[in-house]
């Protein structure tokens, strides 16, 4: 498991545990990673959150323009594998949670736990933000050296 | 199919019975339910048709048919759980105090019924 | 800002491509995807039509490598281009770090320019960001074309540059001017994030 700040992580640990889930990923609504289990490749990760935030923000944006109150979840079953999308509000602002699971649990017990998933993490998460740091001096020096091995010129 | 609700309307007037559901067994999900507001439906879904696979499981690892009903008791209540053979679950919470012989008879009939 | 993880030293900023429609955003992506090494970028995402229109957004994950300790990965995404899209284009732009504007050269592509840009001005304060703040990087594409049918890049920085951003000419299909302006805009975001402290989080 990543996350981007500590308390994230034992909420995620017992909702893993206690769904069955195989995969699951929370992220910002811009699509930002901000925790994640299951996921091998840190770039397959924001492929998953930016085609998540996308599905989900095109969700809200149907339900505007249908005049109804936005929609919280979209799920879709496949033969193996069953995906579950939720935007939930936290103190940090708006997160969406991906879950994939497969025959060894079910639709209703992810969604049972990834609602008490988003109750822990309304209560742990601190009240105040992690203290701002600087970047190393030598910053600028290293992201030009690092471009100019990226893109070779 | 009988009416579904139809179905629960004979297990909620029972003495003792806080509500009454029908479940999807695959997902865990609430198909039809009559339940007192203290009873979130949604829980007991998702646990139920969860423990009803373990159950299958263990009756599968002992080479005996799967159960035709179980239940749990608990010191402040009990549920009982039947399957039905189109893949659903009858399944009611009651109070320690109900009529469990008789619930037992009513959740079977029920679990036919939803066939 | 960027979105930084100071417990795993790792730095993300989503990087977005907006333009008139067949401007060449697109090419940008297919063009760094084709040549960064594998181990140095994620698939290459397309939601597009059956005609190739982007239709939601395209989208590549690329790793920088290690900057001063932290290990930094860029999200490109374009956007789709044609008027109608508008409410898609807001989505992507949600919480962009920074913008290529992809601009088509072509004389007769003149107003889908200035209106495009006058567009993503229009998104960018919808959703409360300070466009003079947001980094942000020209690209006059299709300057391979014949000279008669194009302008020049002082008449499109006199129509589109009026605050002086880099600009930089190019042909994204062959691929000149693409990574100059992927660098361009890659130093503008960082250089931000180390004269102004991060948030952790957005």
């Amino acid at each position: 498991m990543r996350s981007l700040e500590p308390w994230v992580e034992a909420p995620l640990t017992a909702f893993l545990a206690e769904s069955g889930a195989r995969l699951t990923l929370l992220m910002t609504s811009a699509g930002q990673v901000v925790a994640q289990h299951g996921f091998v490749r840190s770039l397959d990760v924001m492929s998953a959150a930016a085609l998540g935030a996308g599905i989900m923000a095109a969700t809200s944006e149907l339900a505007r323009v249908m005049e109804t109150a936005p929609l919280e979840s979209v799920t879709h079953q496949g033969k193996a594998l069953g995906l579950y999308l939720a935007a939930f509000g936290t103190p940090r602002g708006r997160w969406i949670g991906l879950v994939v699971y497969g025959s060894e649990t079910s639709l209703g017990l992810v969604q049972l736990f990834f609602a008490r998933l988003v109750d822990d993490l309304s209560r742990t998460a601190p009240a105040e933000l992690p203290p701002r740091q600087v970047l190393a001096e030598d910053f600028e020096h290293e992201l030009n050296s690092s471009l100019r091995s990226l893109f070779g010129r | 199919m009988s009416s579904l609700h139809s179905v629960l309307g004979e297990l909620t007037p029972l003495p003792g019975v806080r509500g009454a559901l029908v479940v999807s067994r695959a997902d865990g999900l609430v198909v039809a339910d009559a339940l007192r507001e203290d009873v979130d439906g949604r829980a007991v879904a998702a646990l139920a048709a969860s423990l009803a696979d373990r159950m299958a499981g263990v009756t599968r690892a002992l080479g005996q048919p799967e159960p035709v009903a179980w239940q749990l008791v608990g010191s402040e209540g009990l549920l009982l759980a039947a399957p039905t053979r189109e893949d659903l679950l009858v399944v009611v919470v009651a109070d320690p105090a109900v009529n469990a012989g008789e619930l037992r008879l009513r959740v079977l009939r029920a679990a036919e019924r939803a066939a | 800002m960027p979105l930084v993880n100071f417990t795993t030293r790792e730095i993300t900023c989503k990087l977005v491509y907006y333009g008139p429609g067949r401007s060449g955003k697109t090419s940008n992506l297919l063009y760094i995807h084709g040549r960064v090494p594998a181990d140095r970028r994620g698939n290459m995402v397309s939601l597009a039509t059956q005609s190739d229109r982007t239709l939601f957004f395209d989208f590549l994950p690329l790793e920088l490598g290690v900057i001063s300790g932290f290990t930094t990965r860029f999200q490109l995404y374009t956007v789709p281009g044609q008027v109608y899209y508008n409410a898609t284009r807001r989505l992507v732009l949600q919480g962009a770090d920074g913008v290529v504007f992809v601009a088509d050269s072509q004389a007769r592509r003149f107003d889908d320019n200035l209106e495009s840009f006058q567009d993503l001005q229009e998104n960018l304060l919808a959703q409360g960001v300070d466009v003079r703040q947001l980094p942000l990087v020209l690209q006059y594409n299709k300057q391979d074309l014949p000279p008669d049918l194009i302008l020049t890049r002082n008449d499109l920085d006199d129509a589109l540059n009026f605050r002086s951003v880099p600009s930089l000419a190019a042909d994204a299909l062959h691929g000149s001017g693409v990574f100059e302006t992927l660098k361009a805009l890659s130093s503008l975001v960082l250089q931000r994030l180390a004269t102004q402290p991060p948030a952790a989080e957005r």
